[in-house]
């Protein structure tokens, strides 16, 4: 209909509906034009690789938290949740062998569940919820990590996610395999559009039979379990860690959530824009890196990135009153 | 007739604790400490210190509890004092003493930008700030370098007036008044709780949203800012470069325990004291009985949790939806 009354202005009015998509596009072009101009490095193999290991468990991390947001809330306990699970592997793996990576995976939908309870049933803002939720469990990986620096020796585990295949680790598989079945899952199945439904229009979705409450437990089950994925990968990856893990991951992870066009309102975005997203964050972020910018800056800016496109992207006309 | 005094006595003392349920934890707190560890808790030092964590926790919490009032949040307050300190270390050889000023000219500053983007672009205040306050921090660690600057010459602000009493809390006394009359004794005040109880009834009532909202950052943001410039010379008179997630939650839970309801309409910087006054002596009593930090961080979250439960129970009457 739009279209039609817009006449001649197509390509401006072609922008104008889709920039939430195109500007992500045109950010990683202008990204990866721009670092590798000043620095050739940038997309050599090596250069890749760096890349590839920057995103990954940031990128699973993400899609949790994307499912989140689409329906309106927020997951303040996803960085908390990836560093118990982290923590959990790297502290029991001489006891418990590789049963630490479905205990972990296990624990953290535990976590997610009594996020969604606390949200749903007894009414608490999602965001003060899982804020103190988080707090709990920084309690608890910091009694069990005791404060020190812990290295992981197994190598059956690490191999989760350093193993090569065909040129490329391991962990990028696993990253690219949840973003397609996340996208998936958010496309195609009842449970994906009743999400959307909740995030466009609480009360309607209610009203036409489906079962928010459920939905929205189910949702933070899956954003904890996903947060508990990023950090056994991670894990992996680094083969070890503190509980100073993800200390500064809260406002780039958030920023790529919204960055990729999923807006805060809820009912708009999905798992394939937040991957967008993430390339935009991480890429910038080991761009940065090596030019030698330190993290004073990276803060700075994906703070600035976080409030501009939050206020890009959330569509005012839906909403009345934003506490 | 004796045993309908009584009777009365009775009542209105239920009736306070249904109102002021947290009195009661608190006399509770105090009693189980004072039997536990009569040495050590009743010792003059331990009041001191007691004394130095209220200030702290109050003089944080009483702008945010303003806002609060609202059903928004306000979390720039460790950002502001952050970089605060940082331009106070970085204008003190220019412009001397007056350097100070600064920090509530930041507040102002700060709240008047927040205000606008929040009832303009209808982010949630709750991200909003949190952006900020890691763009602030990120900006601190840029100015000073990393590093924790001491700046001389502003020890006059807590130089000692009365042996045994720290000066900043003289100083928190006239800023609570000030806060506690505009929010009982000003029309301002009375809107805010308008705005918190029913926002669309309070715009069909003729109320300007958008100015109180505004001007509720921006008063939250100088009494921040006041609250910075004394407790950065309450807390060592250097710049702060590590971010401790611990100040940013614990006056959160203190305005929460004081009974403000996460959705507004009521409460105030008045119910902040008590949550302070809680909060400060389940940390100092848990310091007192030599546990762990992170048992002390344990509890404190299980504290949050359980304070966020007893406050949302009268907020979910209205049918308000809750995200």
């Amino acid at each position: 209909m739009n279209t039609i009354l817009r006449g001649k202005s197509d390509f401006k009015g072609w922008i104008g509906d889709n920039y939430t998509s195109i500007m992500p596009v045109a950010m990683i072009v202008l990204i990866i034009g721009v670092f590798q101009i000043i620095n050739p490095f940038f997309l050599q193999y090596q250069g890749i690789i760096s890349l590839l290991y920057s995103m990954s468990y940031f990128l699973i991390a993400a899609c949790g938290l994307t499912f989140v947001v689409m329906m309106g809330s927020f997951d303040f306990s996803v960085i908390s949740v990836m560093k118990f699970s982290a923590l959990f592997c790297v502290v029991y793996i001489d006891k418990l062998g590789l049963w630490v990576v479905p205990l972990a995976l296990v624990l953290s939908m535990v976590i997610g569940m009594i996020n969604g309870l606390i949200f749903t049933k007894l009414k608490v803002p999602s965001f003060l919820a899982t804020l103190g939720i988080s707090i709990v469990i920084d309690g608890i990986a910091l009694y069990m990590s005791k404060g020190f620096l812990l290295m992981m020796e197994n190598d059956t585990f690490r191999s989760l996610s350093v193993t090569f295949i065909a040129g490329l680790p391991s962990i990028f598989y696993w990253a690219m395999g949840i973003v397609i079945l996340c996208t998936l899952i958010s496309i195609i199945t009842p449970f994906g559009r009743r999400i959307y439904a909740i995030g466009g229009n609480a009360s309607a979705a209610a009203h036409s039979g489906i079962n928010v409450g459920k939905t929205r437990v189910s949702v933070f089950m899956l954003s904890s379990l996903l947060a508990g994925m990023a950090g056994v990968l991670y894990m992996a990856q680094m083969g070890g860690g503190s509980v100073a893990i993800g200390a500064d991951m809260l406002i780039p992870l958030f920023a790529s959530v919204v960055a990729g066009g999923t807006t805060l309102s809820g009912g708009i975005g999905g798992p394939h824009r937040t991957l967008l997203g993430v390339i935009i964050i991480t890429w910038m972020q080991t761009g940065m890196l090596m030019l030698g910018i330190g993290k004073d800056i990276q803060v700075v800016v994906f703070g600035i990135i976080a409030i501009l496109m939050s206020v890009v992207t959330t569509d005012r006309k839906k909403l009345k009153i934003v506490k | 007739m004796k045993n309908l005094a009584l009777k009365q006595i009775l009542s209105s003392i239920w009736k306070m604790l249904r109102e002021f349920p947290v009195v009661f934890i608190l006399f509770l707190f105090f009693a189980a400490f004072s039997i536990l560890f009569p040495d050590r808790f009743l010792s003059p030092m331990n009041f001191s210190s007691m004394m130095r964590q209220f200030v702290t926790l109050m003089l944080f919490a009483v702008g945010p509890s303003m806002v609060m009032t609202m059903g928004s949040l306000d979390l720039t307050y460790v950002g502001i004092w952050m970089l605060g300190g940082a331009l106070v270390w970085l204008l003190t050889p220019v412009v001397g003493l007056a350097a100070i000023l600064v920090v509530p000219l930041l507040g102002v500053v700060t709240g008047f930008m927040v205000g606008v983007i929040q009832a303009r672009a209808k982010i949630p205040s709750f991200i909003l700030t949190l952006s900020i306050m890691f763009t602030y921090w990120g900006l601190t660690a840029l100015i000073s370098g990393g590093y924790p600057r001491t700046v001389q010459g502003f020890q006059f602000i807590t130089a000692k007036l009365i042996p045994g009493i720290p000066t900043a809390l003289l100083w928190t006394i006239p800023v609570l008044v000030a806060a506690i009359y505009l929010i009982k004794g000003t029309r301002f005040g009375t809107y805010l709780y308008a705005l918190g109880s029913n926002e669309e009834g309070a715009h069909l009532a003729g109320i300007n949203v958008l100015k109180y909202k505004v001007l509720a950052f921006t008063v939250s943001g100088l009494f921040i800012g006041i609250g910075s410039m004394i407790l950065f010379q309450h807390m060592g008179g250097s710049v702060a470069v590590e971010m401790n997630l611990n100040t940013m939650n614990w006056p959160l839970v203190a305005i929460i325990l004081g009974g403000t309801p996460l959705m507004g309409g009521s409460g105030g910087p008045q119910r902040t004291i008590l949550g302070a006054l809680t909060l400060t002596l389940l940390v100092r009593g848990l310091n007192v009985a030599m546990l762990k930090p992170e048992a002390i961080q344990l509890l404190v979250g299980l504290m949050l949790i359980a304070s966020i439960l007893v406050g949302s129970r009268s907020s979910n009457k209205g049918g308000v939806e809750v995200s």
